[in-house]
């Protein structure tokens, strides 16, 4: 095994030949072998180092592995260390249910079996290297995720401003043409001067239509007035588009947040709104974004349909093309220090994400 | 006299558009134009234009800050903001700094006579048969 992948086993034991026979026994292991004298240098190393086993005799002479153990499970860190009790005296069951409730996750018999020993520890040695790997890819995953939304909304915030800069100004000279145009009307055929109106008409839809793609990829009113008029805008124009009554309640002690906060906040809104249109059924939607109290910001969507089927927990987790999912906000959330969770059954579907107003450095307009 | 007109947008094609539309009243002129809210103070306190017409989205500062700065200094003058983005939320925000209309950059000509409003009765000019 390579130096990365050993996890390191405690011994405890105040007696030096009996930490070296257990030495003696794991050696074949191949992992790192730990030894402490002493409750409180056992304690020192579990706080130093990732320890995957702690082995502990039960009845040291001067120290009592149950005291330990009951010690070293108070810290919030070591709740689910495994701890495995050697025992000298035959345990009986009510003993072997106080070990346990002590925090051994296993104990074994003296005289101990070495391959009995061996066999023990290696499965909470092999239980925690896979976890070390888990947890190792969940960051990687949660990093990639990250990074995923942040281009996302790059590309989103450049389409848009490319919409405006090139797009836009190109409908806008086009119409200022055309009514210059149109001012020649009476020079013109009826089919000419038609056409000339019927364009009119063309044209402010095409500019209708930009607007609106623009708006729904990255809405300027964001930028530069903030996010409760781009919040408001935007339940607006979902509400013609949809059909579906939105509420929308914003408190007014609201003031500029940091720009990631309000994008974050805004794409869950969005996000949410999506959802309600093509999974509720709903006919009404609540926004509701105040300050829960001093320290945090909470959004809420909430709508009366009918509520995500479990079977769909995991498409809504993923998202569709149009969406990063569910599972996409609970990262903007807690990337920013903040927490998302749905509560969903038949009578409707509340999703509710909560941030840290330290960290968005409310900013005065 | 005439009515001297700054336009600022950030695009040249946008510009070009509105000198025409505006300079086919022969009473109109452009006096100034600006490409960034900041050249649009100083080309501002240069020419002192009757009037202004300005863009939302413009690279730095945007419109709705120019115009509250130009006000500052002369709180009399209209401002017209013609923009892509004309919405409810935006209008609100722009009337709160003082600008006196919004118009859709695809709704150049009725802009022409929202200015006609703005700018008020024409003075009738004295001539040699009388009254009009």
């Amino acid at each position: 095994m390579n130096e990365q992948q050993k996890v390191n086993i405690l011994m405890v034991d105040d007696q030096p030949a009996k930490l070296l026979s257990y030495e003696v026994i794991l050696r074949e292991l191949d992992e790192n072998l730990i030894k402490a004298h002493s409750g409180r240098e056992a304690l020192d190393i579990l706080l130093k180092t990732d320890i995957a086993v702690v082995l502990m005799d039960v009845s040291m002479p001067e120290l009592d592995g149950f005291e330990l153990a009951a010690l070293i499970r108070q810290h919030p860190r070591f709740q689910k260390t495994a701890i495995i009790f050697i025992s000298g005296v035959h345990l009986t069951d009510s003993d072997q249910l106080k070990a346990y409730e002590r925090g051994a996750v296993d104990y074994i018999s003296v005289p101990v079996i070495p391959e009995l020993l061996r066999a023990k520890v290696s499965v909470f040695a092999d239980l925690h290297r896979k976890t070390r790997e888990t947890e190792l890819l969940n960051r990687e995953l949660r990093s990639l995720s990250a990074r995923l939304i942040a281009t996302q909304d790059e590309e989103r915030r450049r389409i848009a401003r490319d919409l405006h800069d090139s797009v836009g100004q190109l409908v806008a000279a086009l119409s200022m043409n055309n009514g210059l145009a149109l001012l020649e009307a009476k020079h013109l055929s009826p089919a000419a001067s038609g056409a000339l109106e019927q364009n009119t008409e063309l044209v402010q839809q095409l500019s209708k239509e930009i607007r609106t793609m623009s708006h729904l990829l990255h809405p300027p009113l964001l930028d530069e007035i903030g996010l409760l008029p781009a919040i408001k805008l935007f339940a607006e124009g979902f509400a013609e588009r949809s059909k579906v009554d939105v509420k929308v309640e914003l408190s007014d002690e609201i003031s500029r947040l940091a720009p990631n906060v309000e994008i974050s906040i805004f794409r869950i809104v969005q996000e949410c709104l999506t959802n309600v249109y093509r999974h509720s059924g709903s006919k009404t939607a609540f926004i509701k974004i105040w300050p829960s109290d001093e320290k945090m910001l909470t959004v809420q969507v909430r709508d009366q349909g009918k509520g995500i089927p479990p079977e769909h927990r995991i498409s809504m987790a993923l998202g569709t093309n149009h969406g990063i999912g569910l599972s996409g906000m609970r990262e903007r959330a807690r990337e920013l220090g903040g927490t998302l969770e749905i509560q969903s059954n038949e009578n409707g579907t509340a999703v509710t994400a909560a941030f840290p107003l330290t960290s968005a450095a409310a900013v005065g307009v | 006299m005439r009515t001297r007109f700054l336009i600022v947008d950030d695009s040249d094609l946008v510009r070009k558009g509105l000198r025409t539309v505006l300079q086919a009243n022969p009473e109109w002129e452009v006096c100034g134009e600006a490409a960034d809210g900041l050249a649009a103070v100083e080309i501002f306190k240069e020419v002192r234009p009757t009037i202004v017409i300005v863009d939302f989205q413009m690279p730095g500062m945007n419109g709705i800050e120019a115009a509250r700065r130009m006000l500052k200094i002369a709180p009399a003058v209209p401002i017209v903001m013609f923009t892509q983005h004309a919405n409810a939320e935006l209008e609100k925000r722009a009337m709160d700094a003082g600008i006196r209309s919004v118009v859709s950059k695809t709704d150049a000509f009725p802009m022409v006579g929202i200015i006609e409003a703005l700018l008020g009765p024409v003075d009738p000019k004295p001539s040699a048969e009388g009254t009009l």
